[in-house]
């Protein structure tokens, strides 16, 4: 199809433009390492003094660290860089051209910039996964898996729903520069269970900026804590989601060409 | 409602060629477009300031007021106007980035606004002073993108491609990341991108603008084999008289939103300035008072000391034949007023 | 002298004030992950009633403390300077008579502290609310005791982090770097772990880290944990790395300069 054979050229000519600058790959990585090592030093010193945090063991924590990376995977290898191009676009009104070509305009604005590196965050991911939840003795029955899929994706479209609706925004307010900035800062709390926070905080990141039902969600399914109805009901927020978001957006693109001079 | 061409004291020529009724078969048909935004009223001070928290006050601004006007397939037309006259605007609702506050256009057939898969695929809009290219990427990368997001084939794209080359004079450039090319080499680049899917409508928004003479002439002399070679129909704007005498057979001038004069260029400085220079040199070279004899235009040295007059058209002949008989005339000439001064004078009613 | 730095603080305050929204929401970046550790630990020393001798209350005014300590010694060098190396118009700042980054740098960072403390003291009054801190152990001698090391602490850490962004003179990839240099303070200051609870060859390295007075030190000292004499040693050892800094900084900026003007802008 038309939109899949787009995607593999976006794809390849991010990846050209990345493979022209090697050593920036290598370094990348390195930090990435670096940060995945800081991250399992505070998980170890946590547990040198205590044996769960909020009901979940190390083994847990550390598959909870590996969906993060998921997470952070899909902030950082798209949405962080598109934003940018989205806002710069918005300032030189560049994003104009967008709006001319025959193609989708949120498609061309959720995959123009691709981070490709950053599919090694997959890599890791899947081996915290596996290393966290054999750790944590907790068999993870197929079931229990595809749940987990499920969740993870549908945790996934939610994020991406709360973005399109942020850079939405800028359609209505233009000097809206820092639109994903509270995406940004709360996605650090994802690193832990949600039953860790206090309340207050719990709320925000479960409703506001549903930074837990990408994170904690998905493992509590991968745990087999989930029934089938929550799981059900999670990924019919997830729909109900993106449809709203879909909605936004085609308000601030009537907005966009209704105002703009 | 007046009709747009009795505003204003120029009346439209009559010109076969640009009938103005109905003919389904043209590109462009523009009829009573309007653009009305709502722009805050900001007034200064500490009071209005806080009274402008609370209520909201609007003003209208209207960027482009019943406009009328048909462009047949194959045409260059002009656009011309003073910053702020209701160009671009006019051109993004052609090409359906903007609705439209009143009246209707349709271009190729199509509702531009509805930006259907087709109709962007038949046009192309080229803003001079905003890049579609990729900053850091070589333009050939987004050449390849542009094929993808049009969905030619490989066969097309290499041909067209490159004829583009060969008529921009790409060479190289292609491969250079965008951000290291100069300004004329960039929107070269910028019109190969736009062009790669052989749109039958061109808009170009000051394709020329801030570019050095040469570089202007070769887009001028690209745009020209373009059209001839394609059939394509051109619509552009510009601030440069260079491009519009070059490239355009027709120009609208749009002033204040209105459309002030829609036909050739000949045409319009018959109408709109209906003088003609007198130069004359004397043979004492001593600049003298020729005020009497009509209005004195200051003019460059390169005239070789010729002092420029100004008079009406048609009494040319007796102010000439008064000159001649008065004065002790080395040399004379009769010239048409430049462009810019007629298209200036237009501006201004 | 004292008049350009007067000069430098109206101007680099106006400018601040401007960007104050953006200034909000950095302010929103940068709490959070100090409230998330906050909330771990709490949660750690409430399950067990102690974690390593510290109690729940000891790590909510650790933290709480954190955000002020670290609003003022937190470094933002690389953000207003790097991109003027890397584009040359750091050139017009050269031209001038002063030493760009002892005097205008310096203040638009301090101004930017100012600030960020403004906007912060609602937000920490409404978390103090949230969290109920028991500021028992603070009195006024053991603040008045913090104020030479937090001030310390500003000045290493900028001289530190004006000297890290001076990378930019020879490389592009000043950033990356900065991300390993933001990793040892991380590990080094107490930032997101109090030091005590760190692994111990992590806390022998950090006494003698001049990272530590970022954070760690004056956190320590205002809530009345480090005895006397440790005090006065670890000032001692403040004033010492403070004039390495300084001499680092000066002999770094120096050479960056010279390769600055023969490369050109």
């Amino acid at each position: 199809m038309f939109i899949f054979k787009l995607l593999a050229t976006l794809v390849k000519l991010n990846v050209q433009q990345e493979l022209a600058y090697r050593v920036d790959a290598v370094i990348n990585i390195l930090v990435n390492l670096m940060w995945l090592g800081w991250e399992l030093l505070s998980l170890s010193i946590i547990f040198s003094n205590t044996a769960t945090l909020g009901g979940w063991g190390p083994g847990e924590m550390i598959a909870l660290l590996g969906v993060f990376r998921l997470v952070n995977m899909l902030m950082a290898a798209l949405i962080w860089p598109n934003t940018e191009r989205f806002n710069t676009g918005v300032r030189d009104g560049s994003l104009d051209y967008v709006f001319l070509q025959p193609v989708n305009s949120l498609f061309m604005i959720s995959f123009s910039r691709i981070i490709f590196w950053r599919v090694w965050d997959l890599v890791l991911a899947t081996v915290l996964l596996v290393v966290g939840v054999n750790m944590s003795g907790v068999g993870a029955s197929p079931y229990n898996v595809f749940s987990f899929l499920l969740l993870v994706t549908s945790g996934a479209a939610i994020l991406y729903s709360l973005w399109i609706v942020l850079i939405a925004f800028t359609f209505w307010f233009t000097k809206f520069d820092n639109n994903v900035t509270i995406l940004q800062a709360l996605l650090d709390t994802g690193r832990y269970p949600a039953q860790v926070y206090p309340l207050w905080l719990r709320l925000i990141v479960t409703f506001v900026v549903p930074i837990a039902v990408a994170t904690t969600v998905p493992l509590q399914a991968l745990r087999g804590d989930l029934s089938g109805w929550q799981v059900l009901m999670f990924l019919g927020v997830s729909v109900v989601s993106v449809l709203v978001a879909l909605r936004v957006w085609k308000a601030g693109v009537q907005r966009y060409s209704g105002a703009s001079s | 409602m007046k009709a747009p061409y009795q505003v204003g004291q120029v009346p439209m020529p009559s010109n076969g060629e640009r009938d103005l009724s109905a003919s389904k078969t043209d590109t462009v048909v523009v009829e009573a477009l309007s653009k009305t935004y709502q722009v805050p009223e900001r007034e200064g001070g500490f009071a209005a300031a806080v009274r402008s928290f609370f209520i909201r006050r609007y003003r209208d601004v209207h960027a482009v007021q019943q406009v009328n006007f048909r462009i047949g397939s194959g045409e260059i037309v002009g656009f011309l106007g003073p910053n702020g006259a209701g160009k671009t605007t006019t051109l993004k609702m052609l090409s359906g980035l903007l609705y439209p506050s009143g009246g209707q256009t349709r271009v190729l057939g199509f509702t531009p606004w509805e930006r259907k898969a087709d109709f962007l695929r038949a046009i192309t809009l080229v803003m001079g002073q905003r890049n579609r290219l990729s900053w850091d990427v070589p333009a050939a990368d987004s050449l390849l993108l542009n094929q993808a997001i049009y969905r030619l084939s490989d066969a097309d794209y290499q041909q067209t491609l490159a004829e583009l080359d060969e008529l921009l004079e790409l060479g190289p450039i292609l491969r250079k990341p965008v951000r290291n090319l100069s300004l004329g080499e960039r929107m070269k680049c910028e019109l190969a991108a736009g062009l790669l899917h052989r749109p039958q409508v061109l808009f170009l928004d000051e394709p020329t603008i801030g570019l050095d003479i040469t570089a202007q002439a070769r887009i001028r002399a690209f745009l020209k084999e373009y059209n001839r070679r394609t059939g394509a129909t051109i619509l552009l704007t510009s601030h440069y008289m260079a491009d519009v005498t070059a490239l355009c057979e027709r120009i609208i001038i749009i002033h204040q939103g209105q459309l002030k004069y829609d036909g050739g260029l000949t045409d319009l400085s018959r109408q709109i300035a209906p003088v003609k220079l007198i130069g004359v040199a004397l043979r004492d070279a001593a600049p003298a008072d020729l005020s009497r004899y009509g209005v004195m235009v200051p003019n460059e040295p390169s005239l070789d000391g010729k002092q420029l007059l100004q008079v009406p058209a048609d009494e040319v002949a007796a102010i000439t034949a008064r000159l001649l008989s008065d004065l002790p005339v080395q040399d004379l000439t009769i010239e048409d007023p430049p462009i810019e001064a007629v298209i200036e004078k237009a501006f201004h009613e | 002298m004292l008049r350009i730095y007067q000069r430098l603080w109206q101007v680099n305050w106006a400018e601040q004030w401007q960007y104050r929204a953006n200034l909000l929401m950095y302010l929103l970046y940068w709490l959070v992950s100090p409230i998330v550790y906050l909330a771990v630990w709490t949660t750690v020393a409430k399950s067990q009633s102690s974690v390593n001798g510290l109690t729940a209350n000891d790590f909510v005014t650790y933290y709480l403390t954190l955000l002020v300590v670290d609003t003022l010694t937190t470094d933002i060098t690389i953000h207003v300077l790097a991109y003027k190396i890397q584009d040359g118009t750091l050139s017009a700042e050269l031209l001038k008579p002063i030493h760009p980054i002892l005097t205008s740098t310096l203040i638009n960072n301090l101004a930017f502290k100012m600030l960020m403390l403004m906007v912060m003291i609602p937000v920490w009054l409404g978390l103090a609310l949230l969290f109920q801190p028991d500021f028992g152990a603070v009195t006024p001698l053991s603040l008045l005791l913090a104020i030479p090391a937090v001030v310390l602490g500003m000045g290493i850490s900028f001289l530190l982090g004006a000297t890290m962004t001076c990378v930019a003179f020879w490389t592009t990839r000043v950033y990356a770097i900065n991300e390993f240099y933001w990793a040892i303070i991380v590990l080094f200051a107490g930032k997101f772990v109090p030091l005590s609870l760190m692994p111990p060859v992590v806390q022998q390295l950090a006494r003698f880290l001049p990272f530590q007075f970022f954070d760690y030190l004056p956190i320590q000292i205002i809530l009345g944990r480090l005895p006397p004499d440790e005090i006065l040693r670890s000032f001692g050892m403040g004033v010492v790395w403070f004039g390495l800094a300084l001499a680092l900084f000066l002999a770094v900026w120096r050479s960056g300069l010279k390769r600055f003007s023969a490369v050109g802008a």
